[in-house]
């Protein structure tokens, strides 16, 4: 049990699995992200929610992968991407149920 | 700012820039003519200017003669996009895109609706779809772009929060002391000097260039996946095909709608879709302003629309900052079935329709678009500054890959811009026949031929810097052969033209100088500790 998680920590501790946090992770998370705003963003009408999540994007986009490189271990910046990419799916999953069940 | 927090966004600044350096330069250098892609391409071709002269004062646009010119002309496509006589440009294109195809492109005198034969010379093409799509195939060369442009952004943010000291930076140059204090001093003035325009160009192109990778997202959210409907959404309604046919409404009439309905706005593009040509034995000399006919003989060509037929207008606000005002036309009925305005819209509306004015400078005057080319020139100074200061922190030289990399690909680009606007004038000696298409070839051979013997060149010629003067050189040399070639074989000398022409010139003439000066100024050697002489790791006290 020890070998496998000793084993694990190395895979996901070292540079190579923050690096991939900070361009793969991020880039999940931000589609997830972007979805979830277009769905959800309370202002104007379906083109103004388009474009709301078309410009937050980028920003989610930068931000996240700052927020992953800094992160001290892999292991952290892993847990950064998780704990926003978790929720969000759970809400678009919900919310694109949802949509799809009025039309 | 804590130093672990400081060291880590500085590595990940420097890694931003050695990877995608090579690729940024390429769109950021070619950014400078894709920005004067029209005023490139007014020069390019003498016609264009003796299309001007011809016209005694710019005619107001008549879209019925256009429409009738190009029936006349046989330009019988259902859907076609009309581009009318702008500032520069004082001719009117007419466009049919085929997909996997080179588009069917006329060009008609804007006074007399009368063809001329298009440019031999692609010059603004060849340089413009290097910036927009690397002339890789479409998308995937748009979404390297737009993927460049996020490395752009990224480094730029970390450089941001790097500087801490900016003020003093703003103004420090250490020219006598040593090569990489001098890499060092120009890296910071360059990117603090131009900061606000790399940031929008970087912001912009990012959005520009990967549009169409987000818009399935995007659509998936608001469509439910139908990126189609989320166009239409946008952009305004497509022609539907009925297969029944009526007259046309007055066009004319439709164009003086406009000021109302389209008010401060300049038409840059008008979609006809639906519009066909009818052809009968019966006789007429019917001329009537309602209808557009014209009569051969006993053969009538009688222009009909498709009932679901739109012609759509679009162009940019004259003082706000958007390109995407439109307004749809029903062709049939002349009913206004769609308007596409992002003025007084949400803010994210608005922050989207402003991505491409900002992006090609389609607001303020020339002086601004050329603070935007130098803004540009600092960008590529200061990616060849990163990655040179990279090397010389691990103490590689010229004989490392990425040095003689750098050098060929970035260098080798400017010089064979360079040679590629000399080519353009140079070939009207030969005097190429249009439809033998030599004219555009022998521009492209030229240039990727040029490109691909500079990017060599490092790996034959050791000492990078006696080759940098070289390089510098030959680009001044390019750029004033282009202009005496543009006087001995077009008789255009500078101290006779003017406008355009002049302009473009005198931009030509003064890249030269610019060019000489660097050569000038740029050292013929530098002090380099070797790798394994170096004690210190990149992250020294003098960066912090």
């Amino acid at each position: 049990m020890s070998l496998t998680n000793n084993y694990f920590d190395r895979l996901i501790n070292n540079s190579a699995s923050k690096n991939t946090a900070a361009i793969l992770g991020t880039l999940i998370t931000t589609i997830a992200l972007t979805v979830c705003i277009t769905l959800l963003w309370p202002f104007g009408n379906v083109v103004e929610k388009i474009f709301a999540g078309g410009t937050f994007f980028f920003i989610f986009w930068a931000s996240l992968f700052y927020w992953a490189i800094l992160a001290d271990t892999g292991k952290q910046a892993w847990s950064r991407i998780l704990i926003i990419l978790l929720p969000v799916l759970a809400i678009d999953t919900v919310s694109l149920l949802f949509n799809l069940q009025i039309k | 700012m804590e130093q672990h927090t400081h060291k880590k966004l500085y590595s990940t600044h420097a890694w931003i820039g050695i990877i995608s350096g090579i690729l940024l330069f390429i769109v950021t250098f070619s950014g400078i003519p894709a920005l004067f892609d029209h005023e490139i391409e007014y020069w390019q071709y003498p016609a264009y200017s003796e299309q001007q002269n011809t016209t005694k004062a710019q005619t107001p646009f008549n879209l019925e003669r256009a429409l009738q010119a190009s029936k006349d002309h046989n330009f019988n496509y259902d859907n076609y996009f009309i581009q009318p006589a702008d500032k520069i440009n004082n001719h009117v294109i007419l466009a049919h895109f085929i997909e996997g195809k080179e588009p069917d492109l006329r060009y008609l005198n804007a006074d007399s609706y009368q063809e001329f034969p298009a440019s031999p010379s692609e010059l603004n093409h060849l340089l413009g779809y290097l910036h927009t799509d690397l002339h890789f195939p479409r998308p995937w060369g748009r979404y390297l772009v737009g993927l460049s442009g996020m490395a752009m952004l990224l480094a730029i943010i970390a450089g941001i929060f790097i500087h801490v000291k900016w003020r003093k930076e703003f103004v420090m140059l250490r020219p006598k002391r040593s090569w990489r204090l001098l890499l060092t001093d120009q890296h910071k003035l360059l990117g603090l000097w131009s900061l606000p325009f790399t940031l929008i160009l970087a912001f912009t192109g990012t959005i520009l260039g990967l549009l169409g990778l987000i818009s399935p997202i995007l659509a998936l959210a608001a469509f439910n996946g139908d990126v189609e409907k989320a166009t239409i959404a946008v952009l305004g309604p497509k022609a539907e095909v009925t297969g029944e046919y009526s007259a046309v409404y007055p066009l004319n009439e439709l164009l003086g709608r406009l000021e109302i309905d389209m008010a401060d706005t300049s038409i840059e593009f008008i979609q006809v879709s639906g519009l066909k040509i009818i052809r009968s034995l019966e006789k007429t000399d019917d001329k009537t302003d309602d209808k557009i006919f014209t009569t051969e003989g006993t053969e009538n060509k009688e222009l009909v629309t498709d009932v679901g037929g739109i012609i759509k207008f679009s162009g940019y606000h004259k003082d706000k900052l958007s390109n995407l005002e439109s307004v749809t036309y029903n062709l049939s009925t002349g009913e206004r079935i769609h308007q596409g305005s992002f003025i007084g819209k949400g803010p994210f509306q608005r922050i989207f329709a402003a991505v491409t004015p900002l992006h090609y400078v389609l607001f303020g005057n020339t002086w601004l678009k050329v603070f935007y080319a130098l803004s540009a020139l600092a960008a590529c100074g200061l990616i060849l500054t990163g990655n040179m200061l990279w090397l010389h922190k691990r103490g590689h030289g010229m004989q490392h890959w990425l040095s003689k990399a750098t050098l060929g690909i970035c260098g080798g680009l400017v010089v064979a811009t360079s040679i590629a606007f000399a080519a353009s004038q140079v070939m009207y000696a030969f005097k190429f026949s249009l439809d033998s298409g030599l004219h555009h070839t022998s521009e492209e051979w030229l240039f990727w031929g040029s490109w691909l013997a500079m990017i060599a060149a490092p790996f034959i010629i050791k000492d990078g810097f006696k080759l940098s003067h070289y390089f510098l050189r030959l680009t001044s040399l390019a750029f004033i052969i282009t202009l005496v070639a543009d006087g001995l074989f077009n008789q255009r000398w500078f101290w006779l033209t003017e406008g355009w022409v002049f302009n473009i010139q005198m931009g030509i003439l003064c890249s030269a100088l610019v060019f000489l000066y660097l050569d000038y100024k740029m050292p013929n050697k530098a002090n380099i500790r070797s790798a394994e002489n170096r004690q210190d790791n990149n992250y020294s006290a003098e960066t912090v």
